[in-house]
């Protein structure tokens, strides 16, 4: 895949050279790194195809600083191991700006390769508060926190005054580190956990735990993780006759759930971003989409399109294309994105991000809660 | 009463997986029987026959079929021929051209037929999960209004009755029919059966061919049971069911049995009143210390080295 895309790049940049010379000589690569394969490729789809417009819509608008910019493109399948040799192969290759990973459980180990090597990172998707508390200087997002989605979930769970609740989790960084946000939320407000339990990611068995779910009588289970797990345990519990509501993180609000759960998933409550694509101001943007036969809704499309833009405003601003100046600049600059106005902290983080709560339907759409 | 009732569910939990184990479980302990040899690519042959039993019923759903029967029926059988086939190439493959030689060399070869068609399913079917539909809903419920209810649904009725009907028509095959004797002969000694004109090669190729059927009737079954399939799948089950074999003793039929369903109710059990991260500690773990203990495993014989 990589090897054909470069060999059309090169391809297509030679054949600029040829046609016209001065016009868009140089060229800028972007790396977007995420799952192309894999059980969580339904998100990478998103993080590709938000990545891949802002730079079509960047080059048609003269480029940066007058130079092209050119997409390379990595499949990590959502695997630390994957995404550490991804990174490498990005350092091999020259790229000095990432758009990803998608998984926190891969942005983490990549980004100690990005930080060495002088690569600046934008995750559109990670969540984990870890990322951006090691003080690492290349390292941004264009989204929220676990620590900011996990009281979402939990002040909006205790409002709703359960008796008891359960905390399931993935035992993936990510996963597991929304759950224990949102199990801290509950205890301070003073919800009983019932239960605080993890599960194999991969594993396809549900029936003990949802027997377990079923002893302990709660009202309210939240779980940590993708959607390929929560959508098997909303499909045996609902077999088994358990009557509960579940709650899950963005990472299990998208449509392959629905074709895994079916019926179940009607009822779901998900914490995702706002929906960027509702936005008055975004919707040219959601055309464009739309008339490549895109779907612009998915949580991650907008963030990754914010990504490359980011990086590109950040080139301007610095005048540089040296990631550490570029870096600087995003710090200390305020930017209008289609995800609102960004402004970073020095860690890298968004000084505000929101999250909101949505029911989930049968059908794969959304309605917000209020 | 009620901690009864939680043990019961636990329990048919348990016996659910450890069945659908045990008929997976098989296909490796006839191959070890009969050649010394681990069928690393048992879990795929596995997976291949989920894969087909969907889209058997996805192409009947689109005729217009909708009597379960057919559907199920259709769907084994095609399920059954398509995995019978793979087994059969497998063997064909990866073991009889260097069956005789140092046994590393055919279970790398194994091991690569796996890797293979692993990646054959990510080409061609994709690689996310894809929902399985449930064709036989409903359940029985005991217990009081209001407090926990054990459900016994439909689909693990199915699985149970299936499990012992294909063990009862196995163990029949291997005790009354023809082939059946020439199975048990050549286990007891290879060469010595090709001597009295038993054709090794086709009762080799029968052991795969029928643990293969088996696997895809697990497969069919944990498919609906469980909802939804995907490439890697075939990994761990075919890890869970060795487990098994190993712990019922590899090489015999009944061994692979009760290996499978001590294995599900152990899993059961774990995650019912340790916890669910436990489960795959607990299995590998009895698979260590039994390996430790009683290298022969619980019913088998003991018996000079082999891999």
């Amino acid at each position: 895949m990589r090897t054909s895309v470069k060999k059309l790049v090169t391809a297509v940049s030679t054949s600029v050279a040829l046609m016209g010379a001065g016009h868009a000589a140089a060229e800028i690569q972007i790396g977007i790194a995420g799952p192309m394969t894999g059980p969580v490729a339904q998100y990478g789809d998103m993080q590709f195809s938000g990545a891949r417009m802002a730079i079509e819509q960047i080059n048609a608008n003269g480029g940066v600083m007058g130079e092209e910019l050119v997409a390379v493109e990595y499949d990590d399948v959502c695997d630390p191991k994957q995404a550490v040799s991804v990174a490498n192969s990005l350092v091999n290759d020259g790229v000095r700006f990432v758009v990803g990973h998608l998984c926190s459980s891969s942005t983490q180990p990549a980004s100690d390769i990005y930080e060495d090597e002088g690569i600046l990172m934008v995750t559109p998707a990670s969540t984990s508060p870890e990322i951006t508390e090691r003080g690492y200087e290349l390292v941004f997002r264009t989204i929220g926190l676990d620590s900011m989605q996990g009281p979402v979930a939990g002040n909006y769970l205790a409002s709703l005054n359960p008796e008891r609740v359960a905390v399931i989790h993935d035992k993936q960084q990510y996963g597991e580190g929304i759950a224990t946000a949102v199990r801290d939320t509950l205890k301070d407000k003073g919800v009983e956990i019932a239960m605080f339990e993890g599960i194999t990611a991969g594993s396809k068995d549900f029936s003990s735990l949802v027997t377990k779910l079923k002893q302990a009588d709660v009202d309210y289970v939240y779980y940590g993780g993708y959607h390929p797990e929560l959508g098997l345990i909303l499909r045996q519990a609902d077999q088994a006759g358990l009557d509960t509501i579940f709650m899950g993180p963005e990472g299990v609000g998208n449509k392959d759930i629905n074709t895994i759960a079916g019926e179940a998933a009607e009822g779901l409550l998900v914490t995702l971003p706002p929906a960027f694509d509702q936005k008055a101001a975004n919707q040219e943007l959601v055309k464009a989409f739309e008339a490549k036969g895109e779907d612009p809704s998915g949580p991650f499309v907008l963030t990754s399109y914010t990504a490359v833009q980011l990086i590109a405003d950040g080139i301007e601003k610095a005048e540089s294309t040296d990631p550490f100046e570029v870096a600087e600049a995003l710090r200390s600059g305020s930017f209008e994105t289609p995800i609102g106005t960004v402004e970073y902290d020095k860690a890298g983080d968004m000084e505000s991000f929101e999250f909101v709560v949505y029911e989930w339907h049968s059908d794969g759409s959304k309605t917000p809660v209020n | 009463m009620q901690d009864l009732l939680y043990f019961s569910q636990q329990l048919i939990n348990g016996l659910t997986i450890g069945s659908a184990y045990a008929l997976i479980a098989i296909g490796y302990t006839m191959v070890y029987g009969i050649i010394g040899m681990i069928n690393f690519a048992h879990g795929e042959i596995y997976m291949i026959g989920a894969y087909t039993a969907l889209i058997a019923i996805t192409g009947l759903a689109t005729l217009g079929i909708a009597w379960l029967p057919v559907i199920l029926i259709v769907a084994l059988v095609c399920a059954m021929i398509v995995s019978s086939a793979m087994g059969w190439a497998v063997e064909r493959v990866a073991y009889r051209p260097v069956r005789g030689r140092h046994r590393l060399i055919p279970l790398i070869s194994a091991i690569g037929m796996s890797i293979f068609l692993q990646n054959y399913v990510h080409l061609a079917q994709g690689s996310r999960n894809i929902g399985f539909p449930a064709l036989i809903e409903g359940s029985f419920q005991f217990g009081s209004e209001g407090a926990f209810a054990m459900s016994l649904s439909y689909m693990q009725i199915t699985i149970f009755v299936t499990t012992l009907i294909c063990m009862t028509a196995l163990s029949l095959f291997i005790s009354r029919s023809r082939t059946g004797r020439a199975c048990r002969a050549v286990s007891q000694d290879l060469g010595m059966a090709n001597l009295l004109g038993i054709d090794t090669n086709r009762i080799i190729s029968a052991t795969f061919v029928i643990g293969a059927a088996l696997a895809a009737v697990a497969g069919l079954l944990l498919g609906m049971y469980y909802g939804s399939i995907d490439p890697l799948f075939g990994f761990i089950a075919g890890l869970k069911a060795f487990t098994a074999a190993v712990l019922g003793g590899i090489g015999s039929i009944p061994g692979a049995m009760l290996g499978g369903l001590i294995l599900g109710v152990s899993e059961s059990m774990t995650s019912g009143y340790l916890s669910g991260e436990y489960k795959d500690v607990v299995s590998f773990g009895l698979l260590i210390l039994i390996l430790l203990f009683k290298p022969t495993g619980l019913l088998g014989k003991p018996e000079v080295e082999k891999i």
